[in-house]
């Protein structure tokens, strides 16, 4: 009987280390989300904002977005970016982990010193991208310097979006590597070993070894990067403006524009909503495998 | 030295790895050289590759701008408030779901998970309402509210296994000896996970110094805005005087690469379980 109070105190305990937080994030995060629903439904802007008057108008908003030609390419641009970066930032971070996983003195220091452009401010690294994809900047004057003139990256719409591409990758590809390496340090080395002895090559080893037994981590990698990469800002926002002709808008600059440039924060919202309902389902996903890892 | 199997296989791991590294870093040494030439290079009609003309002229003309120190003085702010939420609320959440039996455990691991995905646009546009209506908006404290929403979140994911894996006998003897939960917490079990700590103080500090969106929506005079938010007054102040703007960049990274310099196990280990979960 004793025991069992203790422990029921014990638990209790553990509540009032944990609710303070809890409440904190249902303050400051539950209640905006619900905020932003009904802020979705509704007319509010900058005139009935302080005067009062707004009123539910259903799905309106989201009916005008869906028959808006800039909205749709818009959605168009976030998913070709968020595709584009995750294939590319991938398949170099994965060959980045598979490289610095070796054994050798400077592997240590050089995979830490190249995560910095993943830890530095993004704007920084959008002024960078402005000043080195400029029509006279460093990235012009290395292709001349093989003899191909360079495109106005920053002026035509497709090329600016391979340069946010570009430099989105730069920030992507050590966070991709990082969480590759913690997967590929947990594969035994003898697996290797005795697969070596049975005559497997490294393509080989590669396909029946590493990425089965890595399954777990790409997925995560992968699920993690869609949902980091899908909601980038400030990247854009520093770098293009979402330009040229909204070549580089994405769900967040756009939704972020109808609210505070246009001050139309309800349209603002439902933005915000589409943005949220396609993060929502790679969460699930992501979310129903953490559950299952810890079963 | 080289002569056997293993010495030339180190050698030629090590050069690739400097050639990855002077390319994956050179934009950030491209930063850094730009803050150092002079105007007249700066528009000159060659692209150099490094300063011709060394000058220190950007850096000062940022250094003695009233608004730019302020702004510097703003992004610490930013830094510090949202460590100090992060801190406060993260750590005793961490604790409480690594070492307590709790009823709905999952519950709230869920929400600390789904909170850590929720992009800044959703909840942007109801914050500044509300603040707005609390009529605290252009305060300090707006920013790292919201920029707290996603560093307590990490603290929790990141610290909880740090606590689980702390040996039970360690509070029980806290406990044995008297203390409540919140003595052992405080002598027993904040030392004992201090490594975990100092990655949630670099990280939250950084959430803080690298906003953008929160700072900038919730100030709209530049004399309360941080460094990143003033990044387009001070590019219209500058024109095309890159050097003056990349001065401008370089301070904003310089904490980076310090924290970076001095606490880098703390950071990759702690993003590693932040993002990975134990």
């Amino acid at each position: 009987m004793k025991t069992k109070n203790a422990s029921a105190r014990r638990e209790n305990d553990g509540y009032l280390f944990i609710i303070p937080a809890f409440i904190y994030m249902l303050v400051v995060l539950g209640y905006p989300l619900v905020y932003n629903l009904i802020l979705s439904f509704k007319n509010v802007d900058v005139k009935n904002l302080t005067k009062g008057g707004s009123v539910f108008i259903g799905f309106e908003n989201y009916i005008n977005l869906f028959h808006d030609s800039t909205f749709l390419l818009v959605l168009r641009n976030t998913f070709i970016f968020t595709i584009a970066c995750l294939v590319f930032q991938f398949t170099i971070g994965f060959a980045f982990a598979m490289f610095f996983n070796q054994k050798f003195k400077l592997s240590g220091p050089i995979r830490g010193m190249i995560l910095v452009s993943y830890m530095m401010p993004m704007s920084v690294t959008g002024l960078l991208g402005k000043n080195i994809f400029s029509n006279a900047g460093l990235i012009n004057d290395l292709l001349g310097k093989i003899g191909i003139q360079g495109p106005e990256w920053l002026v035509t719409g497709s090329t600016a979006l391979i340069a946010v591409v570009i430099m989105n990758c730069w920030v992507g590809i050590p966070f991709n590597m990082l969480l590759l390496m913690s997967g590929l340090t947990s594969i035994s080395q003898d697996v290797y070993e005795s697969a070596s002895i049975d005559g497997a090559n490294w393509g080989q080893k590669f396909l029946h070894i590493t990425l089965p037994l890595m399954r777990g981590s790409i997925m995560a990698v992968l699920m993690l990067g869609f949902i980091y990469t899908f909601r980038a800002f400030d990247l854009m926002y520093i770098m293009t403006a979402g330009g040229p002709l909204n070549a580089t808008d994405v769900l967040g600059t756009y939704s972020y524009v109808r609210s505070f440039t246009q001050f139309k924060f309800s349209e603002g919202a439902a933005v915000a909503m589409v943005l949220f309902a396609c993060l929502f389902i790679i969460g699930l996903f992501y979310l129903r495998m953490l559950a299952k890892e810890d079963d | 030295m080289f002569k056997t199997k293993e010495g030339r296989k180190e050698l030629v791991n090590s050069i690739v790895a400097i050639i990855i590294a002077i390319i994956f870093l050179f934009p950030i040494y491209w930063l850094v050289q730009i803050s150092f030439k002079s105007d007249s290079e700066t528009f000159g009609k060659i692209l150099t590759y490094f300063p011709h003309e060394f000058t220190v002229d950007p850096w000062l003309v940022n250094l003695t701008d009233k608004t730019f120190l302020l702004s510097l003085r703003n992004s610490f702010i930013n830094g510090f408030l949202t460590m100090g939420i992060a801190l406060i609320l993260g750590v005793p959440a961490a604790y409480g779901m690594g070492r307590f039996k709790v009823r709905g455990s999952h519950v709230f691991l869920l929400t600390f998970l789904v909170a850590q995905m929720l992009p800044a646009s959703l909840t942007l546009t109801p914050m500044y309402l509300i603040f707005n209506k609390l009529h605290i908006l252009g305060t300090h404290f707006t920013a790292p509210i919201a920029i707290a929403a996603a560093s307590i979140p990490f603290a929790v994911v990141t610290l909880r296994p740090y606590f689980k894996s702390v040996p039970k006998a360690l509070d029980e003897a806290a406990r044995l000896d008297g203390c409540g939960a919140l003595k052992s917490f405080l002598y027993v079990m904040i030392p004992a996970v201090k490594t975990g700590i100092i990655t949630i103080v670099v990280i939250s500090f950084l959430n803080g110094w690298n906003d953008l969106v929160y700072s900038m929506t919730f100030n709209v005079n530049a004399e309360m805005r941080p460094l990143t938010a003033n990044i387009y007054k001070f590019q219209n102040a500058y024109g095309t005087k890159w050097n003056c703007i990349m001065a401008y960049g370089t301070i904003l990274v310089i904490p980076v690469v310090l924290l970076f310099i001095f606490l880098q196990k703390y950071i990759v280990g702690g993003l590693v379980a932040g993002a990975v979960k134990d």
